[in-house]
C-alpha cells in the first residue's frame, strides 16, 4: 500500500473492488463485507465512534473460507493486517475527525488548521465568532491552545500565511478575531474552564513558566495529574512576560490566562531556579513522576567586538527587555544603537523611545528585504520615530573614560559568495565611520542557558546547544524527562512552545499511562462542523480586511500602553464573514472541471483552489453564467456546493456563499417544479433537434406526455 | 539563501541534519511558505518554521528548501 494514500480509502477501496470482482461466492462473506465497508466508510467520513474498530475486526475475523478460492481468507487477512499496520491512523480518523492526507474528502483539514503548530480548529471557531458565540469559540481554541488573548496579540500567526482567502485578496484577520474572542468571554465572564478528568494520583513537575511550560501544565492539570511548576523568575508568562514588551502585550491578558490555570489546581513555585534551588533529587524524592523541562532561550549571544566587555552601556536587548518588564525605566542612554534585525531588536528599540532615549538608531547589515522582523512591527517602529541603519556592519567600540561615545560601523554592500546563493554583506573599503551612541544594545540572538541542567546525566543535546529530543514526543534521552518550547527548537515561536507543550502532556500522560508512545506527529482534531451562514457572492468578494485601529503616536511614543486597540464588534462580525469554509470545501476542483468540461458553460470562477499558480476569483461571475443545473452540487464530495429550490428559487451556494438565484418556473398544468428559465432554454437548445416544442405554454414532462399521448390518440385511430 | 517571512518555498531534498527526522522523509517534494524565519541573524544554519501545504507546520534546516519562483 503506498505511502502516500491513506490507509482507510485504501482498504475501502479494496475491499469495494473485491466486492464487485465477484471474488467473493459465499454470500455470508458479501455480508459480512458489506457490514465492514459501511463501518468503514463511517470512519472516513468522521462518524465513527469508540466501537468501530473492535467491531471491524471482529467481523473480519468471521469471514469463512470460500469453498473454491482463498478470497475470505485473503481478505481476513487483508483488512486485519491494515488495522494492525496502520493502528495509529484508524485511531486517529476516529479521534480527530481528520485525515491528514485528504484522502477521505469529509475529514479534509483546512490549511489553516493545519498549519498550527497547536492544530487548532480555525474554521470552527471563527465561523463561531462570526455568528457572535465567542465564549464557544474560544472553548474550541483552549482545547489546543490554553492562550487564546495571548495568542490574539503575539501570534506569528501561520495560519494566516497559509489561509486560502489570501489567495483572494487577503488573509482572514484570525488572530485578532481570536482576540476579540477571548476580550469578550473574559469581560463576560463566561472564559471557563473545561471540567478535569478524575485525579490520577501522580505529580508531574513543570520547570519554566512560559508558553510551553503553561500548555503542558495545564493539559497535565486537565488529564488529572497533579502539577507544580517551578519558574527562576519573580512571575509566569516566561519570554511573553518578559521578552515581549508590554505595549504589544499587557501583562493583564498573561495574568488572567495564567489565572484559569491557577482555577484548576496548578501550583507555582517562583524564584525557584532548577539546578541551585532544587534538584531532580529532590523532586523526585517528592514524589514527581515525570519531569518537563520548557526553559527557554534567555540567554544572549555576544556581539564579539572590540571593547565589548570595557563599557557598562553595552546591554543585550532580552536584558533589558526583563528589566524593563519586571518594572525598571531607567533610560538606558539619550542615544540608542540596536544592533540587530529581528523582532528583539525591533522590541528593544521602541522600548527604548518610550523609556526617554532621544535618537534610536537599528544597524543592520544586510537591507530592508533580509531583515527577517515582522513588517508591521518594522512599521510601527520606524512611525514612533526609530531609525534603521541599513548596510551597517559594526566593527568595535568607542569611548572616553569608560563611558561609550560611540560604534564603529564599516558600509557594506550585498555579495554573492561563490557556491552560495545566500547574499552576504560584505564591507566596503575606507567605507568606516562612527555611529554617535551612549548606548549599544546587541539583539543579535539568543541560546539555552543549560547551566541550570548540567546535573541531568545522559541528558543529549544537539549540536545547535538545544535539548535533543523526539519531535513526536518530545521525550529527551532520558526516560520520563520531555521538553518543548525555546530550549528544544532555539528561539521560535509563541505557539510553537504552545503545540509542543500540548504534545509533551499527551506523551508525559502515556508514558505514565504505559500506553505506546506514537510514531507521527499528531493529526490536528476537527473540533466541530458549525453550519455555515448565508452570504451574497458580491458581499464575499467585497467585504475588506479591517485595519487595525492604532494608539496615538505621541502616546506611543511615551508610554507602554498597548499600541494594537483591537477591531469594533462590527468589523469581528463581517471579518468572520470572509471566511471561505476550507473544513468543508477541500478545493478538489471537480465543481470547476464539471461545469466547463461537462456542460460546457464555464460559471465557476474559482482561481484560488491551486496554492501554487492562484488566478482571479470571482464568485459573481457565477451568476451571469450559471444555469443551475447542480450538475457541480451534484459532484461535490463534501456537500460544500449546494443546490435547492427555495422560496420559489433556485439556490446555487458553495460553503453558504450564494453564487446563484434565479427564479423558479412551473408547470402550467399541475404546477410541478420546472426549473429556472434559464436552465430550460439550456435542455431547449440541447434538445431542439430531437423535437421542436409545440406551444408557448411551459408544461413538465410528465404533462407533456399526457398531452402528446392524448393527441396521437386523436390523429391516429387505432 | 535568505529566506523571508512569507516566501514560498519547496522541500526538494532531505536534509543530513541531525534536526531532520525520518517521518520528514514524505515532505520531500511539498510546497509551502516560511512562516518564522531565523529572527535574529539569518544564520544559514538554524532552523526555519515552514508551513508546507497539507503536512503542517514544521521547523525545517534550511539547506533542504528551494524557493519558488513567484
Amino acid at each position: 500500500m503506498p505511502d502516500s494514500i491513506c490507509p482507510v480509502t485504501a482498504l475501502i477501496r479494496q475491499l469495494e473492488e473485491t466486492l464487485h470482482a465477484g471474488r467473493m461466492a459465499n454470500p455470508w462473506n458479501r455480508r459480512i463485507i458489506e457490514e465492514i465497508l459501511d463501518l468503514l466508510k463511517d470512519v472516513a467520513w468522521g462518524r465513527a465512534g469508540a466501537d468501530h474498530l473492535p467491531a471491524i475486526k471482529e467481523l473480519a475475523g468471521s469471514l469463512r473460507d470460500e469453498p473454491l478460492s482463498t478470497a475470505g481468507v485473503e481478505t481476513r487477512r487483508q483488512v486485519l493486517a491494515a488495522l494492525a499496520e496502520h493502528d495509529e491512523v484508524f485511531r486517529s480518523h476516529v479521534a480527530t475527525h481528520n485525515c491528514a492526507t485528504r484522502d477521505c474528502v469529509k475529514l479534509a483539514p483546512a490549511p489553516c488548521q493545519m498549519a498550527c503548530p497547536a492544530g487548532i480548529d480555525v474554521p470552527t471557531y471563527v465561523s463561531l465568532i462570526g455568528l457572535g458565540r465567542d465564549a464557544e469559540a474560544i472553548e474550541v481554541i483552549r482545547r489546543d491552545n490554553p492562550f487564546p488573548w495571548v495568542c490574539g496579540l503575539v501570534c506569528t500567526r501561520p495560519c494566516e500565511f497559509m489561509c486560502v482567502r489570501g489567495r483572494i485578496d487577503t488573509p482572514v484577520s484570525i488572530k485578532f478575531l481570536k482576540a476579540f474572542a477571548a476580550e469578550r468571554a473574559l469581560s463576560e465572564r463566561r472564559y471557563k474552564n473545561p471540567p478535569q478528568e478524575p485525579d490520577k494520583g501522580q505529580k508531574v513537575c513543570v520547570i519554566g513558566a512560559g508558553p510551553g511550560g503553561l500548555s503542558a501544565a495545564y493539559y497535565l492539570a486537565l488529564k488529572g495529574y497533579a502539577v507544580r511548576v517551578i519558574e527562576a523568575l519573580p512571575v509566569s508568562g516566561g519570554m511573553i512576560m518578559v521578552g515581549i514588551p508590554r505595549y504589544r502585550l499587557p501583562r493583564e491578558v498573561i495574568d488572567r490566562e495564567v489565572a484559569m490555570l491557577q482555577e484548576l489546581g496548578v501550583e507555582f513555585r517562583f524564584n525557584t531556579r532548577f539546578g541551585s534551588d532544587v534538584t531532580l533529587a529532590d523532586l523526585k524524592a517528592e514524589g514527581f513522576a515525570a519531569f518537563f523541562f520548557a526553559i527557554g532561550c534567555h540567554s544572549a549571544y555576544k556581539m564579539g567586538m572590540p571593547g565589548e566587555g570595557d563599557f557598562p552601556q553595552v546591554l543585550d536587548a532580552i536584558d533589558i527587555l526583563k528589566r524593563v518588564a519586571l518594572g525598571d525605566r531607567t533610560v538606558p542612554g539619550k542615544k540608542a544603537v540596536i544592533i540587530g534585525g529581528g523582532n528583539v531588536a525591533i522590541d528593544a528599540a521602541r522600548t527604548c523611545l518610550r523609556l526617554g532615549s532621544e535618537e534610536v538608531t537599528i544597524a543592520y547589515r544586510r537591507t530592508r528585504s533580509e531583515m527577517p522582523a515582522d513588517e508591521e512591527e518594522v512599521e510601527q517602529a520606524e512611525e514612533e520615530g526609530v531609525r534603521l541603519a541599513f548596510l551597517t556592519i559594526p566593527t568595535g567600540l568607542t569611548g572616553v573614560a569608560g563611558r561609550l561615545t560611540g560604534l564603529q560601523c564599516l558600509r557594506a554592500e550585498l555579495v554573492r559568495k561563490e557556491g552560495s546563493s545566500r547574499m552576504s554583506p560584505v564591507p566596503i573599503a575606507d567605507s568606516d565611520f562612527v555611529m554617535a551612541a551612549d548606548v549599544v544594545i546587541g539583539a543579535i540572538g539568543q541560546r539555552v542557558d543549560n547551566s541550570c541542567m548540567t546535573g541531568l546525566q545522559g541528558l543529549e543535546w544537539t549540536r545547535r546547544s538545544t535539548i535533543q529530543v523526539n519531535m513526536v514526543t518530545m521525550e529527551t534521552s532520558i526516560p520520563g524527562i520531555f521538553a518543548a518550547g525555546d530550549a528544544v527548537t532555539g528561539p521560535a515561536t509563541v505557539i510553537e512552545a504552545i503545540g509542543g507543550g500540548k504534545r509533551a502532556a499527551d506523551s508525559i500522560d502515556r508514558h505514565l499511562c504505559g500506553i505506546p508512545q506514537p510514531k507521527m506527529p499528531p493529526v490536528p482534531v476537527r473540533r466541530g462542523r458549525v453550519e455555515y451562514f448565508e452570504i451574497p457572492a458580491s458581499t464575499k468578494m467585497v467585504l475588506k480586511r479591517p485595519e487595525m485601529p492604532l494608539l496615538n503616536i505621541d502616546r506611543r511614543r511615551t508610554t507602554y500602553q498597548q499600541v494594537e486597540l483591537g477591531y469594533s464588534e462590527n468589523d469581528v462580525r463581517e471579518e468572520a464573514r470572509r471566511c471561505l469554509r476550507c473544513d468543508i470545501c477541500l478545493r478538489c476542483g471537480k465543481c470547476v472541471e464539471v461545469c466547463r468540461d461537462k456542460m460546457g458553460v464555464n460559471a465557476l470562477q474559482l482561481g484560488y483552489f491551486d496554492f501554487d499558480h492562484p488566478v482571479k476569483t470571482d464568485f459573481r461571475i457565477t451568476a451571469e453564467r450559471c444555469i443551475t443545473c447542480g450538475a457541480c452540487a451534484a459532484n461535490c464530495p463534501t456537500g460544500a456546493m449546494q443546490i435547492e429550490d427555495r422560496e420559489g428559487e433556485r439556490i446555487l451556494s458553495l460553503c453558504g456563499t450564494i453564487l446563484n438565484r434565479q427564479k423558479l418556473l412551473f408547470c402550467d398544468k399541475c404546477g410541478a417544479t420546472l426549473g429556472p428559465a434559464r436552465y430550460l432554454d439550456f435542455i431547449r437548445k440541447k434538445t431542439g433537434a430531437v423535437g421542436p416544442v409545440s406551444t408557448d405554454r411551459r408544461i413538465c414532462d410528465a404533462c407533456a406526455r399526457k398531452e402528446s399521448a392524448k393527441v396521437n390518440v386523436d390523429i391516429m385511430p387505432v | 539563501m535568505v529566506f523571508r517571512r512569507g516566501q514560498r518555498v519547496e522541500v526538494f531534498r532531505k536534509s543530513s541534519d541531525e534536526g531532520w527526522e525520518s517521518y520528514m522523509d514524505e515532505y520531500v517534494g511539498a510546497h509551502g511558505i516560511i512562516t518564522d524565519p531565523d529572527t535574529s541573524i539569518n544564520d544559514p544554519d538554524q532552523l526555519v518554521e515552514v508551513s508546507l501545504e497539507g503536512k503542517g507546520t514544521h521547523r525545517l534546516p534550511q539547506d533542504c528548501l528551494r524557493p519558488l519562483v513567484e
